[in-house]
């Protein structure tokens, strides 16, 4: 079926476009080179929202995001990333009904070149790298551990939407992260079962052995979170008519961690796996609506091809005129 | 959680205009591709369970679909303003969401628009991919016609809230005379001319041909070339003979060159750009130096459009005549359109009372033009972005939908209190 190829892309973590912010930096970019007054909101996945300003003056950029977790991000170190990412940059009032604010003054930026593209990059990856900090913190602990030999991390609890949240969990052996999500729609939560078995499945391919293991049950959460209060499950009455969460824990191996560079890109690729698994779900639904479609223009053709001709005689009075039917 | 702003999508037939309100407008071309140069997938034979392979998710919409156009087949997934082919436009959509405004759509209101006369099947259609595919929360599709009627409005503090006016939309491939009264599309009244901004690029084409100054430019730049001479040179006069007049006299100040490269060997080749500054956009008011099958000028279709409507609201239609699209851009097109929709006007009143012996004594109608220039709102940031993008980027000038779209907020709020 479709969304085991949907998914067999998944494993090999080739996110498809989702990766790209492309809006983002252009703007940054086109004011960095002409600066001009600017008052734009935009939103992120996740009910994350982004403000630019200009400050009083053109050069003055100002940039603020809102995001849900905020309070839950700042005890896991979120601040630490920030003031590592961006230092100067870093605001110290924020914005009001925002958590964290960045003022840029374009006549300060470095010059054209990879420094620029670099800092411009890292600025279009805020919600990212705030995001980052607890899957940040775990590898650290992990790495903790490791030296011990066993015992497990503290549990983080990133609450990112109203009824979904990460949970992350640090062991001596591996990181372990557990999305619990819900669908609204009886629709979704299909095809996300079945999107979600095919993870299970696609591992099985030769090619992609190496992927993180990934576990999904419906109804009871894992064994690593189901002692963490206020989790629901299935059996809540109130809870079936919304929709069954299926909670699925997504192992991370010392691999995705140990190498800079793939722990950082594995942090990119985990925060949009949800957002990754609706669009497919989305996808899914779309290609089964074209195939809907199609299937009734087929009908349609032999429905036509069934119609009988009708026999036109022409019927006249008898003063010679011509009997029209309507 | 407070509520999310509404995103808005304004899918034209050229260019999409998507954004979340109510600042950030983006606009892209409308173009979906599919798979390396096959054909789209309902067109395709066989059955799902013979399907392998993701080629449903490997496309790219609006601009990149263009810069991939070498290995992608590219298709218009809008034809006239309406939508033709559900199949691509619902994943227009889906990469729309999803890529360019990384939205998670079960979080959102969508604000989309459809053209004057669009059939109820495909606004229901339309509704139904939104709550199906994609579990929206809410929905409004507003006629693109009355929003540009809100866009009119001076600023958003403006206390005469009128959704009464005719709206002239003139994009890339038909212009609309279209009236609305209280909000209303007046839809037995609305007519189509077949004039409009690819026959204004086709017309200066046609003009540089006769003059022999094609010679210089590359064969598969004319038509662009063209079309930028009309974007960036063009104007409308008041008085053809006049300015034909004044050309002649000081053709140093008036006429004007054109500069471009070739994009293939860089080398430089300039045109020089001469009376079709002042006649492309002369095809509206005097069409007949265009084409030979349709002569009405656009003031007599204005006139024939708001005369149509019903008799009660035909002083409001005048009062508020409101341009639209890429094509009404043209400096002084309201000033003409103006004088010239009060000549008719004022020379009906002159017969009915010459005709009635002076007996009957009509108050004169009040006609009015809003031009673009008087549709900036100050409140609307974006507009001012537009402005500036406008010289640096021509796509841009075939975009005036974007300012409709982002002054409906009173629209968006309506619809979200109820």
């Amino acid at each position: 079926m479709e969304t085991s190829l949907h998914a067999c892309k998944t494993v090999t973590t080739k996110l498809i476009g989702l990766r790209k912010r492309t809006a983002f930096p252009h703007t940054l970019t086109d004011k960095a080179t002409k600066p001009s007054f600017v008052d734009v909101h935009f939103v992120d996945f996740d009910g994350v929202r982004f403000h630019i300003t200009s400050g009083d003056k053109k050069t003055l950029l100002r940039l603020s995001m809102s995001i849900r977790c905020w309070d839950e991000l700042v005890a896991y170190g979120a601040e630490e990333i920030l003031h590592r990412e961006y230092g100067q940059y870093l605001s110290a009032a924020v914005e009001p009904q925002h958590n964290v604010t960045l003022d840029i003054d374009i006549d300060q930026l470095p010059p054209e070149g990879e420094e620029r593209e670099a800092l411009i990059k890292s600025i279009s990856l805020l919600k990212r790298n705030v995001l980052a900090a607890p899957f940040e913190k775990a590898f650290k602990q992990q790495k903790e551990l490791e030296a011990q030999g066993n015992g497990t991390g503290q549990l983080m609890a990133i609450h990112y939407r109203d009824e979904e949240a990460i949970y992350v969990i640090a062991a001596h052996d591996r990181v372990t992260v557990v999305f619990s999500t819900t669908f609204k729609e009886e629709t979704d939560r299909i095809f996300g079962k079945v999107f979600l078995q095919e993870f299970v499945d696609a591992r099985r391919l030769p090619t992609i052995q190496n992927a993180p293991q990934v576990l999904y049950s419906s109804r009871d959460p894992p064994l690593e979170i189901r002692d963490v209060p206020g989790l629901s499950r299935g059996e809540d009455v109130g809870y079936v008519t919304f929709g069954l969460p299926i909670n699925f824990p997504r192992f991370l191996f010392p691999r995705h961690f140990n190498n800079p560079d793939v722990a950082e890109s594995t942090i990119s690729h985990i925060q949009l796996f949800r957002d990754y698994l609706h669009y497919h779900i989305k996808c899914s639904k779309a290609y089964m609506h074209s195939r809907m479609r199609h299937r009734v223009s087929e009908f349609q053709k032999v429905l036509n091809r069934a119609k009988t001709e009708v026999a036109t005689t022409e019927r006249r009075t008898i003063s010679g005129r011509t009997l029209v039917t309507r | 959680m407070a509520l999310l702003a509404p995103i808005i999508c304004d899918n034209g037939t050229g260019y999409s205009k998507i954004g979340v309100f109510p600042t950030a407008i983006a606009t892209r071309a409308t173009a979906s591709t599919t798979g390396r140069g096959g054909p789209p997938p309902p067109s395709k034979p066989g059955h799902l369970a013979s399907k392998r392979g993701i080629e449903d998710l490997d496309f790219y919409i609006g601009d990149e679909a263009l810069a991939n156009s070498k290995t992608y087949g590219v298709h218009y997934p809008i034809r006239h303003g309406m939508i033709d082919n559900w199949d691509l436009m619902e994943r227009y959509w889906e990469q729309c969401i999803f890529k360019y405004l990384r939205a998670e759509p079960e979080d959102h209101y969508f604000l989309l628009t459809e053209p004057p006369l669009n059939a109820p099947e495909n606004r229901e259609n339309t509704a139904e991919i939104f709550f199906e595919s994609f579990n929206i929360k809410g929905l409004y599709i507003a006629v693109q016609a009355v929003l540009a009627l809100a866009a009119s409005w001076p600023s958003n503090k403006t206390q005469d809230r009128s959704l009464t006016g005719t709206v002239i939309d003139s994009g890339d491939g038909v212009t609309h005379v279209i009236p609305c009264a209280d909000g209303y599309v007046i839809g037995s009244a609305i007519k189509h001319i077949p004039i409009a901004g690819r026959d204004i690029s086709q017309f200066v084409l046609n003009l540089l041909r006769e003059r022999g100054d094609t010679a210089n430019i590359p064969p598969e730049d004319q038509l662009k070339v063209a079309s930028r001479i009309k974007e960036d040179y063009s104007y409308v006069c008041q008085d053809i003979v006049r300015e034909f007049r004044k050309y002649d006299a000081n053709p140093q100040d008036n006429f004007q060159r054109f500069e471009s490269v070739h994009t293939v060997t860089g080398r430089k080749y300039s045109v020089d750009v001469g009376y079709e500054r002042f006649l492309a956009p002369e095809i509206f008011f005097n069409p007949e130096i265009y084409s030979s099958d349709f002569l009405t000028p656009l003031p007599e279709i204005v006139d024939g459009v708001i005369q149509a409507s019903p008799i009660d609201v035909r002083r409001g239609l005048y009062k508020n005549i409101v341009l639209s699209g890429g094509s009404t851009m043209f400096d002084h097109f309201g000033q003409r359109l103006k004088r010239d929709l009060k000549n008719i006007v004022d020379q009906r009143i002159t017969n009915s009372e010459v005709t009635s012996n002076s007996t009957i004594r009509s108050t004169g109608v009040d006609v009015n033009v809003i031009s673009h220039k008087r549709q900036s709102p100050t409140s609307f940031p974006i507009v001012t972005q537009r402005q500036n993008m406008r010289k640096s980027d021509p796509a841009f000038v075939d975009d005036m939908r974007s300012s409709e779209v982002l002054l409906s907020v009173q629209l968006v709020e309506k619809f979200l209190c109820t």
